[in-house]
């Protein structure tokens, strides 16, 4: 067996890495389409400052993008070396959306990145509009790809086990390319990314209105992304989640975690606002309650019920005994006792193989468990409240913030007095961060609410790590931690750098510190004439 | 036409294809990924200045992103044929697979951020970060290919639970580091035949020069690889096992250890003798090539070599894909190390559709970027030029 | 079908963008020059 230790530290190592990875991935997603915005209106228009703009921000995208990449190639091959039991597990579906996604998406887009940066000179300006709408495109199936693969290991459908190979095989692909859960989880995750961008951009830009400098390129900048992030902030909160609920096992798990629901409630179930979750007591100390609110949320109906944690746990119970038959029946297989009943048992589809498997943690026989282990290991399928919880309401207090900002700055802007609004100006940089802390918070309630799994109802994660030494995870971990927080340093110090000198830094001569009166200059830059 | 489309699509012969896949994309690797990688390793070497280590990194700088990917797909493509070849190896390979990571990550930040600040204490440790992060990997690949060919300790256990029993050290045996040396040689000469070919004057001589040593040594490397191959390695051979369309469990199956096995395929197959031909081949004519002053038609010559090896590579060990030299049993082949039939027919399909059109997107973006760099260029673009 | 709303949401999105900024170049800005020729680089 493997050491609890072991999976403890695999598990961090893989929440860091892709916890930074996840810092600059989204940046990608939305800053990509804004360039593509911008550098459409420079084709439409004809305006060199729109020139300008794409090449300004493809400046921050391409620091921010370097980064991406330099945590992404890790991740690629982290599941081989840190759960190595897991990709042997579930790689016959698993593998597949990642192979695409290289075939698919990292080539598109690493290979017009290139053309991107270097290519002004050698394309026309249709070919290189072309080529920045690719790299949108590419980055974008990107993220199609891996959440697909992530959604299948949130609700894992297509695929059965078999007892030959011990492993699960796919039985559909196209149930894993249209499962439900990774339809919402890509819209929404996208969605994010574009918040991202236009948070990045807006922010920016408003910063450079408050120092009154380079006017027309910040607020034409402004502009855009007050546009594009009002539509996509509206998406993330609308599209976004909710949806997902009803299907899948953990899905429920975490629904009813993330609320706090300890009992389950006659239908409509109220939503609580406020409160401090107990794991111990399985109560929430001064709650704050509004009726009905969560079975609207969670069903979009009046009359469905919502499963309450505690029904859940007893409900697992029951899967927990029944995947134990099926073990037995796995066992006799594996002696050698091949007959029709013995094959049905395994086949099938929902034959809670995975929930027996959580028992493996207090006896490696399984089907010798006493009722004590099994009342644990159901116990187990509950992850901790209280984290989900806070995450979750934190995210979706930024999310709504988020879009109180962009109403506003596209409503000033629409009436062009954006620029005397100071301290909306202020609230747009001071969001910055805002949008990363809601995604991460996002992946914390997504992953941290589906333990005690790696693949739902499937494989438990402690089953999943590699037959590794402490030594060398801590060499590993302890690595990437020196190795990323200091490339951190170096991306935020050139990323402030570049953003103060703002589009001076292109050397086009017609911008602040490149010329004496600055607004003007920059006024003159925007229109053609001088 | 129907009986065709059930032999190209039957277990077996996608067994056999996907081995094939992945050659090509290992082949595909080398040869793009893989004068960015020589070339990286060169950069301290051929630009003595600044502007002419500017000059270097910007041959490379447009394009590496995309040959890169070559690499990541390789990754992700093992894993979705060969899930168990994925799961053990990397998982084995630990701490070398850490180590050549890291090095890798040194290279989207020194391309991108080494000339965005105009301290030189700054551009040169990222210059010698853009060393560690073309020859460390070069070196590395050898190396667990050489151990591949001798074999890995690691076993199973009857849940399918790999164990790797060696440790890193163990992988840094003289034939292992042999073939490091066959594989870092290979790449840099590739790398420097793609500088000749795109820089002029001082640079493109150091460069050329470089050719005559790599090919050299490369050379050298490689014959006495292969007569220690001959006559120090000894093979695996498939005693018997359940069928080329079994399920997919290695532990069905009896290995035996031959002296001869490895030597004996091209006895058997005299044709992949061609393989360690194009190996010798290509390098000499690169070489030629290269002293002639035709760099094109060098890497060209270059690039067969760098297929040729690989090919020797996997022909010796077919249907071996990761013997076990502790738990004989447990060694991965073609045969039982696959995904299951439908996830093999689904990436089949994928890539027949995908593969060519990456490489017609690709080859346009080359075509787009192709001409030499120079000093002059790069001080005319200052701030838009890596 | 998410995908599909995501294809329409996006083209939503960016022509959104555009239009914002094609609008406000049409209408100009109180305090730049007029611009009646555009097109020069
Ligand atoms: C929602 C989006 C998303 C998510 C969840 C992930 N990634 Fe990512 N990834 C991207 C979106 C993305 C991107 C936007 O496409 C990146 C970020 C910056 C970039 O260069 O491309 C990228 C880069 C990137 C690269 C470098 C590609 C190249 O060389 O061009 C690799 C190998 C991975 N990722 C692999 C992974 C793996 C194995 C993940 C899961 C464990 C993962 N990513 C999660
Ligand atoms: C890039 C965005 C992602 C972030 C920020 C993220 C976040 C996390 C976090 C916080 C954990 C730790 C959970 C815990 O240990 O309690 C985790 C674990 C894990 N996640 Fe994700 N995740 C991301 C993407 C993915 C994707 C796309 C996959 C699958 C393709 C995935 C697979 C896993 C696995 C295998 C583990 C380890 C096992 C576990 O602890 O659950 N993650 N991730
Ligand atoms: C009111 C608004 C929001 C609601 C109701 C909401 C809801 C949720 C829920 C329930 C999850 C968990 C999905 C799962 O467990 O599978 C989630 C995940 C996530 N959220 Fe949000 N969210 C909101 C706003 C935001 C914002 C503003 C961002 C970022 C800008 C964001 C980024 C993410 C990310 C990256 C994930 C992880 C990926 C995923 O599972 O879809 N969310 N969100």
């Amino acid at each position: 067996m493997i050491s609890d230790t072991v999976v403890e530290l695999s598990r961090l190592q893989f929440a860091l890495t892709a916890l930074y990875h996840f810092l600059f991935v989204p940046l990608t997603l939305g800053l990509s389409f804004l360039l593509a915005i911008m550098e459409s209106v420079y084709v439409m228009t004809g305006k060199p400052v729109y020139r300008d703009m794409v090449r300004f921000w493809g400046k921050l995208f391409g620091i921010n993008f370097a980064l991406g990449v330099a945590t992404g190639i890790t991740m690629e091959f982290q599941f081989g070396t840190n759960w190595a039991y897991y990709s042997h597990y579930v790689g016959d579906i698993f593998g597949t959306p990642l192979a695409i996604e290289g075939l698919m998406a990292f080539f598109l887009e690493s290979t017009f990145i290139g053309l991107f940066f270097f290519g002004w000179e050698r394309l026309s300006k249709l070919q290189h509009l072309i080529v920045t709408w690719l790299v949108a495109l590419g980055s974008n199936l990107s993220a199609l790809w891996i959440l697909i693969a992530n959604g299948w290991m949130q609700n894992p459908v297509g695929t059965v086990f078999n007892p030959d190979t011990m492993r699960m095989e796919m039985t559909s692909f196209s149930e894993l390319l249209f499962n439900p859960v990774a339809q919402v989880k890509f819209v929404h995750t996208v969605s994010a990314g574009y918040v991202t961008g236009a948070i990045f951009v807006l922010a920016i830009s408003a910063w450079y209105l408050l120092k009154r400098r380079d006017l027309g390129f910040a607020r034409r900048s402004f502009a855009i992304a007050a546009a594009f992030g009002l539509a996509s902030t509206l998406s993330v909160i609308t599209l976004g989640d909710e949806s997902g609920y009803e299907l899948g096992d953990v899905q429920q798990v975490k629904l009813a975690a993330i609320e706090a629901m300890w009992e389950t409630e006659p239908a409509p179930a109220s939503f609580t606002l406020f409160g401090f979750p107990n794991d111990d007591t399985m109560t929430t100390d001064y709650a704050v309650q509004v009726p009905f609110l969560l079975g609207l949320i969670a069903t979009r109906s009046l009359d469905k019920q919502v499963l309450g944690i505690k029904d859940l746990i007893e409900h697992n119970e029951g899967r927990i005994r029944k995947g134990m038959d099926t073990y037995a029946a796995l066992e006799r297989w594996r002696a050698g006792q091949r007959d029709d009943a013995t094959k049905a048992i395994l086949l099938q589809p929902q034959n809670d193989l995975g929930y027996a498997l959580l028992l493996k943690k207090y006896t490696p026989q399984v089907t010798d468990a006493s009722p004590a282990q099994i009342q644990q290991a159901a116990r187990d399928t509950i992850p901790k409240v209280a984290p989900l919880f806070w995450s979750f309401r934190l995210m979706v207090a930024f999310g709504l913030w988020m879009l109180l900002l962009f109403v506003l700055s596209f409503y000033y802007c629409a009436r062009r007095t954006v620029e005397n609004q100071r301290w909306l100006l202020w609230a747009a940089v001071l969001s910055l961060p805002l949008p990363w802390l809601s995604a991460e918070l996002g992946w914390v309630v997504a992953e941290y609410g589906r333990q005690p799994w790696t693949v739902s109802g499937t494989l438990p994660t402690h089953l999943s790590a590699s037959t590794l030494s402490i030594g060398q995870i801590s060499f590993s971990l302890s690595g990437f931690v020196l190795f990323y927080s200091a490339l951190l340093v170096v991306e935020m110090f050139l990323m402030i750098k570049y953003a103060r000198l703002g589009p001076s830094s292109l050397g086009t001569g017609r911008y602040h510190f490149e010329t004496r009166d600055a607004g003007q200059a920059s006024l003159a830059a925007a229109s053609p004439h001088v | 036409m129907a009986e065709f489309a059930a032999f190209l699509l039957s277990y077996e012969t996608l067994r056999v294809i996907w081995w094939l896949f992945i050659g090509i994309l290992l082949i595909g690797f080398a040869i793009t990924d893989g004068f960015d990688l020589g070339v990286g390793a060169l950069l301290p070497f051929l630009g003595r200045t600044d502007e002419e280590r500017r000059v270097i990194i910007n041959v490379i700088g447009p394009t590496w992103e995309g040959n890169q990917v070559w690499f990541v797909l390789g990754g992700g493509a093992v894993f979705a044929a060969w899930p168990a070849v994925y799961a053990t190896a990397f998982s084995g390979f630990f701490i070398a697979l850490i180590l050549t990571l890291f090095a890798l990550i040194l290279r989207p930040v020194g391309f991108d951020y080494r000339s965005k600040l105009h301290d030189p204490r700054w551009r040169n440790f990222w210059d010698w970060g853009l060393f560690v992060g073309g020859s460390v990997p070069a070196l590395v690949f050898g190396v667990a290919f050489g151990n591949l060919l001798l074999g890995v300790p690691f076993h199973f256990d009857a849940d399918m639970r790999s164990y790797y029993t060696g440790s890193f050290f163990g992988l840094l045996n003289p034939f292992g580091l042999l073939a490091g040396i066959v594989s870092l040689s290979m790449l840099v000469m590739h790398g420097a035949i793609y500088l000749q070919l795109r820089t002029e004057g001082d640079i493109q001589q150091r460069a050329q020069q470089m050719v005559a040593l790599a090919t050299k040594v490369f050379m050298g490397a490689f014959a006495l690889a292969g007569v220690w191959l001959l006559l120090g390695v000894s093979g695996y051979r498939l005693e018997s096992f359940p069928g080329v369309d079994a399920p997919s469990n290695p532990l069905a199956k009896t290995v035996v250890r031959d002296g001869w096995a490895w030597a004996m395929q091209y006895v058997h197959h005299p044709w992949m003798l061609l393989a360690p031909i194009m190996g010798f081949g290509g390098a000499a004519l690169a070489w030629r090539c290269s002293q002639q002053q035709r760099p094109g038609r060098g890497f060209i010559a270059s690039s067969l070599a760098l297929a040729g090896v690989i090919l020797t590579a996997g022909f010796s060990l077919f249907p071996f894909i990761m013997p076990s030299s502790s738990d004989l049993n447990s060694s991965l082949t073609v045969w039982d190390a696959t995904s299951s039939h439908l996830t093999l027919k689904w990436m089949f399909g994928v890539t027949v559709v995908f593969l060519p059109i990456v490489l017609a997107y690709t080859s346009w973006v080359f075509s787009k970027l192709r001409g030499t760099i120079t000093v002059a260029q790069i001080r005319a673009a200052d701030k838009a030029m890596y | 079908m998410w995908y599909f709303t995501w294809i329409l949401g996006v083209l939503l999105a960016c022509s959104f963008g555009i239009i914002n900024a094609l609008w406000l170049e049409q209408s100009g800005f109180p305090d730049e020059a007029p611009d009646d020729d555009p097109g020069v680089d």
